[in-house]
Protein backbone atom coordinates (compact mmCIF):
# COMPACT_ATOMS: atom_id res chain seq x y z
CA UNK A 1 0.00 0.00 0.00
CA UNK A 2 2.85 2.36 0.91
CA UNK A 3 4.49 1.66 -2.42
CA UNK A 4 1.24 2.37 -4.22
CA UNK A 5 0.79 5.70 -2.42
CA UNK A 6 4.39 6.61 -3.21
CA UNK A 7 3.72 5.86 -6.86
CA UNK A 8 0.60 8.02 -6.81
CA UNK A 9 2.48 10.98 -5.30
CA UNK A 10 5.00 10.76 -8.11
CA UNK A 11 2.38 10.99 -10.87
CA UNK A 12 1.78 14.16 -12.84
CA UNK A 13 -1.79 14.33 -11.53
CA UNK A 14 -0.52 14.75 -7.99
CA UNK A 15 2.44 17.03 -8.78
CA UNK A 16 0.71 19.39 -11.20
CA UNK A 17 -0.57 22.79 -10.21
CA UNK A 18 -3.02 25.18 -11.89
CA UNK A 19 -0.25 26.76 -14.02
CA UNK A 20 0.50 23.46 -15.74
CA UNK A 21 -3.19 22.91 -16.45
CA UNK A 22 -3.56 26.46 -17.75
CA UNK A 23 -0.65 25.95 -20.14
CA UNK A 24 -2.09 22.60 -21.25
CA UNK A 25 -5.30 24.47 -22.18
CA UNK A 26 -3.16 26.96 -24.15
CA UNK A 27 -1.37 24.06 -25.89
CA UNK A 28 -4.72 22.47 -26.80
CA UNK A 29 -5.88 25.84 -28.17
CA UNK A 30 -2.81 26.03 -30.43
CA UNK A 31 -3.45 22.49 -31.64
CA UNK A 32 -7.09 23.42 -32.29
CA UNK A 33 -6.03 26.53 -34.28
CA UNK A 34 -3.59 24.44 -36.31
CA UNK A 35 -5.93 21.57 -37.12
CA UNK A 36 -9.41 23.12 -37.16
CA UNK A 37 -8.61 26.63 -38.38
CA UNK A 38 -5.48 25.79 -40.40
CA UNK A 39 -3.65 28.80 -38.86
CA UNK A 40 0.07 28.29 -39.50
CA UNK A 41 -0.21 24.54 -38.75
CA UNK A 42 3.48 23.91 -39.50
CA UNK A 43 4.33 26.06 -36.48
CA UNK A 44 1.36 25.86 -34.16
CA UNK A 45 1.07 22.08 -34.15
CA UNK A 46 4.67 21.41 -32.99
CA UNK A 47 4.50 24.32 -30.54
CA UNK A 48 1.09 23.27 -29.20
CA UNK A 49 2.17 19.70 -28.64
CA UNK A 50 5.45 20.90 -27.15
CA UNK A 51 3.43 22.95 -24.64
CA UNK A 52 1.56 19.78 -23.62
CA UNK A 53 4.77 17.79 -23.21
CA UNK A 54 6.58 20.61 -21.40
CA UNK A 55 3.77 20.95 -18.88
CA UNK A 56 3.56 17.36 -17.77
CA UNK A 57 4.56 17.71 -14.10
CA UNK A 58 7.45 15.52 -13.01
CA UNK A 59 9.62 14.82 -10.02
CA UNK A 60 12.46 17.38 -10.16
CA UNK A 61 15.95 15.94 -10.25
CA UNK A 62 15.17 12.95 -12.48
CA UNK A 63 16.76 14.65 -15.50
CA UNK A 64 13.47 14.85 -17.37
CA UNK A 65 12.65 18.53 -17.82
CA UNK A 66 13.90 20.84 -20.52
CA UNK A 67 15.70 22.98 -17.94
CA UNK A 68 17.41 20.01 -16.25
CA UNK A 69 20.96 19.14 -17.27
CA UNK A 70 21.47 15.95 -19.24
CA UNK A 71 17.82 15.46 -20.08
CA UNK A 72 16.96 14.59 -23.69
CA UNK A 73 14.81 17.70 -24.00
CA UNK A 74 17.67 19.80 -22.67
CA UNK A 75 19.96 18.53 -25.45
CA UNK A 76 17.32 19.22 -28.08
CA UNK A 77 16.76 22.68 -26.57
CA UNK A 78 20.46 23.42 -26.99
CA UNK A 79 19.79 24.02 -30.69
CA UNK A 80 17.45 26.83 -29.66
CA UNK A 81 19.58 28.43 -26.94
CA UNK A 82 22.70 28.33 -29.09
CA UNK A 83 20.91 29.83 -32.10
CA UNK A 84 21.69 26.79 -34.29
CA UNK A 85 18.12 26.05 -35.40
CA UNK A 86 17.35 29.62 -36.55
CA UNK A 87 20.48 29.60 -38.72
CA UNK A 88 19.44 26.29 -40.26
CA UNK A 89 15.92 27.62 -40.87
CA UNK A 90 17.40 30.64 -42.64
CA UNK A 91 19.43 28.33 -44.87
CA UNK A 92 16.22 26.63 -45.96
CA UNK A 93 14.40 29.95 -46.34
CA UNK A 94 17.15 31.18 -48.64
CA UNK A 95 16.87 28.04 -50.73
CA UNK A 96 13.10 28.64 -51.01
CA UNK A 97 13.03 32.36 -51.73
CA UNK A 98 12.65 33.70 -55.24
CA UNK A 99 14.05 37.22 -55.38
CA UNK A 100 12.99 37.93 -58.98
CA UNK A 101 10.15 40.27 -58.05
CA UNK A 102 12.42 42.19 -55.68
CA UNK A 103 15.13 42.46 -58.32
CA UNK A 104 12.55 43.62 -60.83
CA UNK A 105 11.41 46.45 -58.56
CA UNK A 106 14.14 47.26 -56.01
CA UNK A 107 12.34 50.25 -54.51
CA UNK A 108 9.91 47.84 -52.81
CA UNK A 109 12.80 47.00 -50.52
CA UNK A 110 12.26 50.31 -48.75
CA UNK A 111 8.87 49.08 -47.54
CA UNK A 112 10.64 46.18 -45.86
CA UNK A 113 12.93 48.68 -44.15
CA UNK A 114 10.06 50.91 -43.01
CA UNK A 115 8.24 48.01 -41.40
CA UNK A 116 11.21 47.52 -39.05
CA UNK A 117 10.28 50.76 -37.27
CA UNK A 118 7.99 48.64 -35.08
CA UNK A 119 11.08 46.97 -33.62
CA UNK A 120 12.66 50.20 -32.47
CA UNK A 121 9.41 51.68 -31.16
CA UNK A 122 8.91 48.53 -29.09
CA UNK A 123 12.47 48.78 -27.82
CA UNK A 124 11.59 52.13 -26.26
CA UNK A 125 8.27 50.82 -24.90
CA UNK A 126 9.95 47.79 -23.32
CA UNK A 127 12.59 49.94 -21.64
CA UNK A 128 9.84 52.22 -20.34
CA UNK A 129 8.01 49.20 -18.89
CA UNK A 130 11.03 48.21 -16.84
CA UNK A 131 12.76 45.62 -19.02
CA UNK A 132 16.55 45.61 -18.94
CA UNK A 133 18.24 46.63 -22.24
CA UNK A 134 19.03 43.06 -23.35
CA UNK A 135 15.51 41.93 -22.51
CA UNK A 136 14.01 44.97 -24.22
CA UNK A 137 15.96 44.21 -27.42
CA UNK A 138 14.72 40.60 -27.35
CA UNK A 139 11.11 41.71 -26.91
CA UNK A 140 11.43 44.42 -29.57
CA UNK A 141 12.49 41.98 -32.28
CA UNK A 142 8.97 40.47 -32.18
CA UNK A 143 8.06 43.54 -34.27
CA UNK A 144 10.06 42.01 -37.12
CA UNK A 145 7.49 39.20 -37.14
CA UNK A 146 10.15 36.64 -37.78
CA UNK A 147 10.15 33.60 -35.48
CA UNK A 148 13.70 32.34 -36.10
CA UNK A 149 15.16 35.85 -35.80
CA UNK A 150 13.29 36.44 -32.52
CA UNK A 151 14.54 33.13 -31.13
CA UNK A 152 18.08 33.80 -32.31
CA UNK A 153 18.35 37.24 -30.74
CA UNK A 154 16.65 36.20 -27.51
CA UNK A 155 18.98 33.19 -27.25
CA UNK A 156 21.94 35.53 -27.52
CA UNK A 157 20.70 38.29 -25.22
CA UNK A 158 18.10 36.99 -22.77
CA UNK A 159 17.68 33.24 -23.06
CA UNK A 160 15.39 33.13 -20.02
CA UNK A 161 12.79 34.87 -22.22
CA UNK A 162 12.97 32.48 -25.19
CA UNK A 163 9.66 30.80 -24.34
CA UNK A 164 7.44 33.89 -24.08
CA UNK A 165 9.19 35.75 -26.94
CA UNK A 166 8.97 32.79 -29.33
CA UNK A 167 5.38 31.99 -28.40
CA UNK A 168 4.41 35.66 -28.82
CA UNK A 169 6.20 35.93 -32.19
CA UNK A 170 4.68 32.75 -33.60
CA UNK A 171 1.23 33.48 -32.16
CA UNK A 172 1.09 36.86 -33.85
CA UNK A 173 2.34 35.35 -37.09
CA UNK A 174 -0.52 32.87 -36.90
CA UNK A 175 -2.93 35.70 -36.16
CA UNK A 176 -1.95 37.77 -39.20
CA UNK A 177 -5.41 37.28 -40.80
CA UNK A 178 -6.92 38.86 -37.68
CA UNK A 179 -4.35 41.57 -36.84
CA UNK A 180 -3.37 43.03 -40.22
CA UNK A 181 -6.60 43.55 -42.23
CA UNK A 182 -8.18 46.12 -39.86
CA UNK A 183 -4.95 48.15 -39.85
CA UNK A 184 -4.72 47.95 -43.64
CA UNK A 185 -8.32 49.12 -44.05
CA UNK A 186 -7.92 51.88 -41.48
CA UNK A 187 -4.83 53.40 -43.07
CA UNK A 188 -5.72 53.19 -46.76
CA UNK A 189 -8.54 54.56 -48.87
CA UNK A 190 -10.37 52.33 -51.35
CA UNK A 191 -8.74 54.24 -54.19
CA UNK A 192 -5.31 53.42 -52.80
CA UNK A 193 -6.21 49.76 -52.38
CA UNK A 194 -7.26 49.68 -56.03
CA UNK A 195 -3.86 50.81 -57.33
CA UNK A 196 -2.58 48.20 -59.75
CA UNK A 197 1.03 47.26 -59.92
CA UNK A 198 2.62 46.68 -63.33
CA UNK A 199 3.83 43.22 -64.21
CA UNK A 200 7.38 42.76 -62.94
CA UNK A 201 10.01 42.62 -65.67
CA UNK A 202 11.82 39.42 -66.44
CA UNK A 203 14.98 38.97 -64.37
CA UNK A 204 18.03 37.30 -65.87
CA UNK A 205 19.91 34.43 -64.26
CA UNK A 206 23.02 36.61 -63.99
CA UNK A 207 21.10 39.11 -61.83
CA UNK A 208 19.81 36.31 -59.61
CA UNK A 209 23.38 35.04 -59.21
CA UNK A 210 24.88 38.42 -58.38
CA UNK A 211 22.20 39.25 -55.78
CA UNK A 212 23.18 36.84 -52.95
CA UNK A 213 26.82 37.88 -53.27
CA UNK A 214 25.93 41.57 -53.20
CA UNK A 215 23.56 40.86 -50.29
CA UNK A 216 26.26 39.24 -48.15
CA UNK A 217 28.81 41.91 -48.95
CA UNK A 218 26.44 44.76 -48.14
CA UNK A 219 24.38 43.43 -45.24
CA UNK A 220 26.91 41.32 -43.37
CA UNK A 221 29.63 43.95 -43.66
CA UNK A 222 27.18 46.55 -42.35
CA UNK A 223 25.97 44.44 -39.42
CA UNK A 224 28.41 41.53 -38.90
CA UNK A 225 26.25 40.22 -36.06
CA UNK A 226 23.69 39.21 -38.68
CA UNK A 227 26.14 36.72 -40.27
CA UNK A 228 24.60 33.61 -38.62
CA UNK A 229 21.24 34.46 -40.17
CA UNK A 230 22.00 36.31 -43.41
CA UNK A 231 25.14 34.30 -44.20
CA UNK A 232 23.15 31.06 -44.31
CA UNK A 233 20.17 32.80 -45.95
CA UNK A 234 22.15 34.04 -48.92
CA UNK A 235 24.09 30.78 -49.10
CA UNK A 236 20.79 28.90 -49.41
CA UNK A 237 19.73 31.32 -52.12
CA UNK A 238 22.85 30.95 -54.23
CA UNK A 239 22.46 27.17 -54.04
CA UNK A 240 18.95 27.61 -55.46
CA UNK A 241 19.73 30.04 -58.27
CA UNK A 242 23.04 28.56 -59.34
CA UNK A 243 21.31 25.45 -60.61
CA UNK A 244 24.49 23.41 -60.18
CA UNK A 245 23.69 21.96 -56.75
CA UNK A 246 20.00 21.21 -57.15
CA UNK A 247 20.25 18.25 -54.81
CA UNK A 248 21.65 20.38 -51.98
CA UNK A 249 19.15 23.18 -52.57
CA UNK A 250 16.30 20.69 -52.62
CA UNK A 251 17.47 19.15 -49.34
CA UNK A 252 17.89 22.59 -47.72
CA UNK A 253 14.38 23.70 -48.62
CA UNK A 254 12.71 20.43 -47.65
CA UNK A 255 14.32 17.99 -45.24
CA UNK A 256 16.67 20.40 -43.46
CA UNK A 257 14.22 23.27 -42.87
CA UNK A 258 11.46 20.81 -41.94
CA UNK A 259 13.66 19.09 -39.36
CA UNK A 260 14.72 22.41 -37.84
CA UNK A 261 11.11 23.65 -37.80
CA UNK A 262 9.92 20.52 -36.00
CA UNK A 263 12.65 20.77 -33.39
CA UNK A 264 12.39 24.50 -32.85
CA UNK A 265 8.59 24.37 -32.57
CA UNK A 266 8.55 21.41 -30.21
CA UNK A 267 11.37 22.72 -28.00
CA UNK A 268 9.96 26.23 -27.77
CA UNK A 269 6.59 24.75 -26.82
CA UNK A 270 8.21 22.50 -24.23
CA UNK A 271 10.07 25.46 -22.74
CA UNK A 272 6.79 26.98 -21.55
CA UNK A 273 6.66 25.12 -18.24
CA UNK A 274 3.90 26.81 -16.26
CA UNK A 275 6.06 27.74 -13.28
CA UNK A 276 8.68 29.37 -15.53
CA UNK A 277 6.40 30.79 -18.22
CA UNK A 278 3.42 32.23 -16.38
CA UNK A 279 4.88 35.42 -14.98
CA UNK A 280 3.84 39.09 -15.22
CA UNK A 281 6.80 39.58 -17.58
CA UNK A 282 5.29 37.13 -20.07
CA UNK A 283 2.03 39.09 -20.06
CA UNK A 284 3.96 42.30 -20.77
CA UNK A 285 5.83 40.56 -23.59
CA UNK A 286 2.55 39.46 -25.17
CA UNK A 287 1.14 42.99 -25.00
CA UNK A 288 4.33 44.54 -26.37
CA UNK A 289 4.45 41.90 -29.11
CA UNK A 290 0.98 42.86 -30.33
CA UNK A 291 1.93 46.55 -30.25
CA UNK A 292 5.19 45.84 -32.11
CA UNK A 293 3.46 43.83 -34.80
CA UNK A 294 0.72 46.43 -35.31
CA UNK A 295 3.19 49.32 -35.51
CA UNK A 296 5.36 47.41 -37.96
CA UNK A 297 2.33 46.86 -40.20
CA UNK A 298 1.22 50.48 -39.91
CA UNK A 299 4.66 51.95 -40.54
CA UNK A 300 5.08 49.89 -43.72
CA UNK A 301 1.73 51.12 -45.05
CA UNK A 302 2.38 54.75 -44.10
CA UNK A 303 5.80 54.64 -45.74
CA UNK A 304 4.15 53.35 -48.92
CA UNK A 305 1.83 56.36 -48.83
CA UNK A 306 4.77 58.70 -48.31
CA UNK A 307 6.62 57.12 -51.24
CA UNK A 308 3.57 57.78 -53.42
CA UNK A 309 3.95 61.51 -52.79
CA UNK A 310 7.22 61.40 -54.73
CA UNK A 311 6.65 58.65 -57.28
CA UNK A 312 5.19 59.11 -60.75
CA UNK A 313 4.18 55.46 -60.93
CA UNK A 314 2.24 54.95 -57.69
CA UNK A 315 2.62 51.83 -55.62
CA UNK A 316 -0.21 50.14 -53.77
CA UNK A 317 0.37 51.10 -50.10
CA UNK A 318 -1.11 47.80 -48.95
CA UNK A 319 2.25 46.32 -49.93
CA UNK A 320 3.78 48.07 -46.92
CA UNK A 321 1.96 45.62 -44.66
CA UNK A 322 4.00 42.83 -46.25
CA UNK A 323 7.18 44.59 -45.17
CA UNK A 324 7.08 42.58 -41.96
CA UNK A 325 8.95 39.35 -42.48
CA UNK A 326 6.13 36.92 -41.78
CA UNK A 327 6.64 34.88 -44.96
CA UNK A 328 4.32 34.25 -46.72
CA UNK A 329 1.41 35.04 -44.38
CA UNK A 330 1.49 38.82 -44.66
CA UNK A 331 2.05 38.74 -48.44
CA UNK A 332 -0.94 36.44 -48.76
CA UNK A 333 -3.04 38.81 -46.66
CA UNK A 334 -2.10 41.80 -48.83
CA UNK A 335 -2.91 39.81 -51.95
CA UNK A 336 -6.29 38.76 -50.57
CA UNK A 337 -7.22 42.31 -49.65
CA UNK A 338 -6.19 43.54 -53.11
CA UNK A 339 -8.32 40.81 -54.71
CA UNK A 340 -11.23 41.65 -52.43
CA UNK A 341 -11.28 45.21 -53.76
CA UNK A 342 -10.55 44.30 -57.38
CA UNK A 343 -10.66 40.65 -58.49
CA UNK A 344 -8.04 41.36 -61.15
CA UNK A 345 -5.52 43.09 -58.93
CA UNK A 346 -2.81 40.52 -58.31
CA UNK A 347 -0.41 41.80 -55.66
CA UNK A 348 1.15 38.54 -54.52
CA UNK A 349 4.43 38.78 -56.43
CA UNK A 350 4.99 42.36 -55.33
CA UNK A 351 4.04 41.57 -51.73
CA UNK A 352 6.52 38.69 -51.71
CA UNK A 353 9.22 41.17 -52.72
CA UNK A 354 8.41 43.29 -49.65
CA UNK A 355 8.27 40.14 -47.53
CA UNK A 356 11.74 39.03 -48.63
CA UNK A 357 13.18 42.44 -47.89
CA UNK A 358 11.45 42.29 -44.49
CA UNK A 359 13.35 39.07 -43.73
CA UNK A 360 16.64 40.77 -44.60
CA UNK A 361 15.64 43.93 -42.68
CA UNK A 362 14.70 42.12 -39.48
CA UNK A 363 17.92 40.09 -39.59
CA UNK A 364 19.94 43.32 -39.92
CA UNK A 365 17.91 44.83 -37.06
CA UNK A 366 18.67 41.76 -34.94
CA UNK A 367 22.37 42.11 -35.72
CA UNK A 368 22.30 45.80 -34.83
CA UNK A 369 20.48 45.20 -31.53
CA UNK A 370 22.87 42.38 -30.66
CA UNK A 371 25.91 44.56 -31.32
CA UNK A 372 24.40 47.40 -29.23
CA UNK A 373 24.00 45.06 -26.28
CA UNK A 374 27.25 43.13 -26.39
CA UNK A 375 29.42 44.38 -23.57
CA UNK B 1 13.42 52.08 -13.25
CA UNK B 2 10.50 52.89 -15.53
CA UNK B 3 9.26 55.37 -18.13
CA UNK B 4 11.29 58.06 -19.83
CA UNK B 5 13.86 57.87 -17.06
CA UNK B 6 14.61 54.24 -17.96
CA UNK B 7 14.81 55.02 -21.69
CA UNK B 8 17.26 57.85 -21.08
CA UNK B 9 19.28 55.88 -18.54
CA UNK B 10 19.77 52.92 -20.89
CA UNK B 11 20.51 55.14 -23.89
CA UNK B 12 17.28 53.96 -25.52
CA UNK B 13 16.71 57.03 -27.71
CA UNK B 14 20.12 56.72 -29.34
CA UNK B 15 19.70 52.94 -29.82
CA UNK B 16 16.32 53.39 -31.47
CA UNK B 17 17.31 56.25 -33.75
CA UNK B 18 20.69 54.83 -34.78
CA UNK B 19 19.27 51.33 -35.14
CA UNK B 20 16.41 52.43 -37.38
CA UNK B 21 18.79 54.57 -39.42
CA UNK B 22 21.23 51.69 -39.93
CA UNK B 23 18.44 49.34 -41.08
CA UNK B 24 17.00 51.94 -43.44
CA UNK B 25 20.45 52.87 -44.78
CA UNK B 26 21.40 49.22 -45.21
CA UNK B 27 18.31 48.32 -47.15
CA UNK B 28 18.47 51.53 -49.19
CA UNK B 29 22.05 50.67 -50.15
CA UNK B 30 20.99 47.14 -51.03
CA UNK B 31 18.06 48.51 -53.03
CA UNK B 32 20.43 50.79 -54.97
CA UNK B 33 22.87 47.94 -55.50
CA UNK B 34 20.05 45.75 -56.82
CA UNK B 35 19.03 48.42 -59.30
CA UNK B 36 22.61 48.45 -60.58
CA UNK B 37 22.82 44.65 -60.79
CA UNK B 38 20.66 44.80 -63.90
CA UNK B 39 23.11 47.14 -65.61
CA UNK B 40 26.03 44.93 -64.66
CA UNK B 41 24.22 41.76 -65.72
CA UNK B 42 23.27 43.27 -69.09
CA UNK B 43 26.87 44.35 -69.63
CA UNK B 44 28.15 40.88 -68.78
CA UNK B 45 25.60 39.24 -71.05
CA UNK B 46 26.41 41.59 -73.95
CA UNK B 47 30.09 40.83 -73.58
CA UNK B 48 29.35 37.14 -73.47
CA UNK B 49 27.17 37.17 -76.58
CA UNK B 50 29.62 39.46 -78.37
CA UNK B 51 32.51 37.15 -77.68
CA UNK B 52 30.40 34.21 -78.87
CA UNK B 53 29.38 36.04 -82.08
CA UNK B 54 32.75 37.66 -82.61
CA UNK B 55 31.16 41.13 -82.77
CA UNK B 56 31.93 44.24 -80.77
CA UNK B 57 30.52 44.43 -77.23
CA UNK B 58 27.41 46.51 -76.64
CA UNK B 59 25.74 45.62 -79.96
CA UNK B 60 22.06 44.77 -79.51
CA UNK B 61 20.30 43.15 -82.45
CA UNK B 62 16.71 44.14 -83.13
CA UNK B 63 14.30 41.97 -85.01
CA UNK B 64 13.03 43.72 -88.18
CA UNK B 65 9.48 42.67 -87.24
CA UNK B 66 9.75 44.22 -83.78
CA UNK B 67 6.86 46.67 -83.27
CA UNK B 68 7.80 50.16 -82.12
CA UNK B 69 7.23 50.55 -78.36
CA UNK B 70 3.71 51.78 -77.69
CA UNK B 71 2.35 50.87 -81.15
CA UNK B 72 -0.81 49.00 -80.21
CA UNK B 73 -1.90 47.99 -83.72
CA UNK B 74 1.47 46.48 -84.56
CA UNK B 75 1.65 44.74 -81.20
CA UNK B 76 -1.81 43.22 -81.73
CA UNK B 77 -0.79 42.06 -85.21
CA UNK B 78 2.34 40.42 -83.88
CA UNK B 79 0.71 38.80 -80.86
CA UNK B 80 -2.26 37.59 -82.93
CA UNK B 81 -0.07 34.92 -84.53
CA UNK B 82 1.21 33.85 -81.16
CA UNK B 83 -2.17 33.68 -79.43
CA UNK B 84 -3.62 31.56 -82.25
CA UNK B 85 -1.21 28.81 -81.23
CA UNK B 86 -2.50 28.82 -77.64
CA UNK B 87 -5.71 27.19 -76.45
CA UNK B 88 -8.34 29.75 -75.42
CA UNK B 89 -8.63 30.82 -72.65
CA UNK B 90 -4.93 30.87 -71.81
CA UNK B 91 -2.86 31.94 -68.82
CA UNK B 92 -0.43 34.85 -68.93
CA UNK B 93 2.27 32.42 -67.88
CA UNK B 94 1.70 30.44 -71.13
CA UNK B 95 1.74 33.65 -73.13
CA UNK B 96 5.04 34.74 -71.55
CA UNK B 97 6.50 31.31 -72.19
CA UNK B 98 5.45 31.53 -75.85
CA UNK B 99 6.93 35.04 -76.10
CA UNK B 100 10.23 33.80 -74.73
CA UNK B 101 10.20 30.78 -77.04
CA UNK B 102 9.72 32.96 -80.11
CA UNK B 103 12.19 35.62 -78.96
CA UNK B 104 9.67 38.46 -78.53
CA UNK B 105 11.26 41.51 -76.94
CA UNK B 106 9.67 43.40 -74.01
CA UNK B 107 6.84 40.91 -73.45
CA UNK B 108 5.91 42.48 -70.07
CA UNK B 109 5.52 45.92 -71.59
CA UNK B 110 3.56 44.62 -74.58
CA UNK B 111 1.25 42.40 -72.52
CA UNK B 112 0.61 45.26 -70.11
CA UNK B 113 -0.38 47.46 -73.07
CA UNK B 114 -2.65 44.74 -74.45
CA UNK B 115 -4.32 44.29 -71.05
CA UNK B 116 -4.86 47.99 -70.60
CA UNK B 117 -6.36 48.24 -74.10
CA UNK B 118 -8.75 45.41 -73.22
CA UNK B 119 -7.41 43.15 -75.96
CA UNK B 120 -6.41 40.66 -73.30
CA UNK B 121 -9.51 40.20 -71.16
CA UNK B 122 -9.51 38.37 -67.83
CA UNK B 123 -12.06 35.61 -67.50
CA UNK B 124 -11.95 35.88 -63.71
CA UNK B 125 -10.33 32.52 -63.03
CA UNK B 126 -6.77 33.56 -63.75
CA UNK B 127 -6.99 32.99 -67.52
CA UNK B 128 -7.39 35.45 -70.40
CA UNK B 129 -9.14 35.62 -73.75
CA UNK B 130 -7.97 37.42 -76.89
CA UNK B 131 -10.35 40.22 -77.93
CA UNK B 132 -8.78 42.35 -80.66
CA UNK B 133 -12.29 43.49 -81.65
CA UNK B 134 -12.52 45.84 -78.64
CA UNK B 135 -10.00 48.19 -80.23
CA UNK B 136 -11.66 50.92 -82.33
CA UNK B 137 -9.51 50.14 -85.40
CA UNK B 138 -9.46 46.40 -85.45
CA UNK B 139 -6.69 44.79 -87.39
CA UNK B 140 -7.42 43.02 -90.63
CA UNK B 141 -6.79 39.31 -90.76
Amino acid sequence: MHLFIQFLTNTGYYLGDYRNWLMIVVGCFFIYLAIAKNYEPLLLLPIGFGVLVGNVPFFKGFGLGIYENNSVLHYLYFGVTSGVYPSIIFLGLGAMTDFSSLLARPRLMLLGAAAQVGIFFTLLSALALGFLPKEAASVAIIGGADGPTSIFLTAKLAHHLIGPVAIAAYSYMALIPIIQPPIMRLLTSRQERLIRMPEPREVSRTELLIFPIAGVVLCCFLAPASIPLLGTFFFGNIMKVSGVVDRLAQTARTAIIDTATILVGFCVGASTQGDVFLTPKSVKIFILGAVAFSIATASGILFGKIMNLFLKEKINPLLGAAGVSAVPGSAREVHMMGLHEDPENFLLMHAMACNSSGVIGSAIAAGVLWSFNVI
Amino acid sequence: MYGLEAITHYNGWAQAIIGATIVLAGLSALSFAISQIRVLAEYLERRKSASENGGPPGLVRLSPEEPAPGDLAQTIRKYQQLVQRLASPFSLQDLYAACRKHGFRHPHQSIKMLREAGVLQATGDGTFTWRPDVVSNPISH
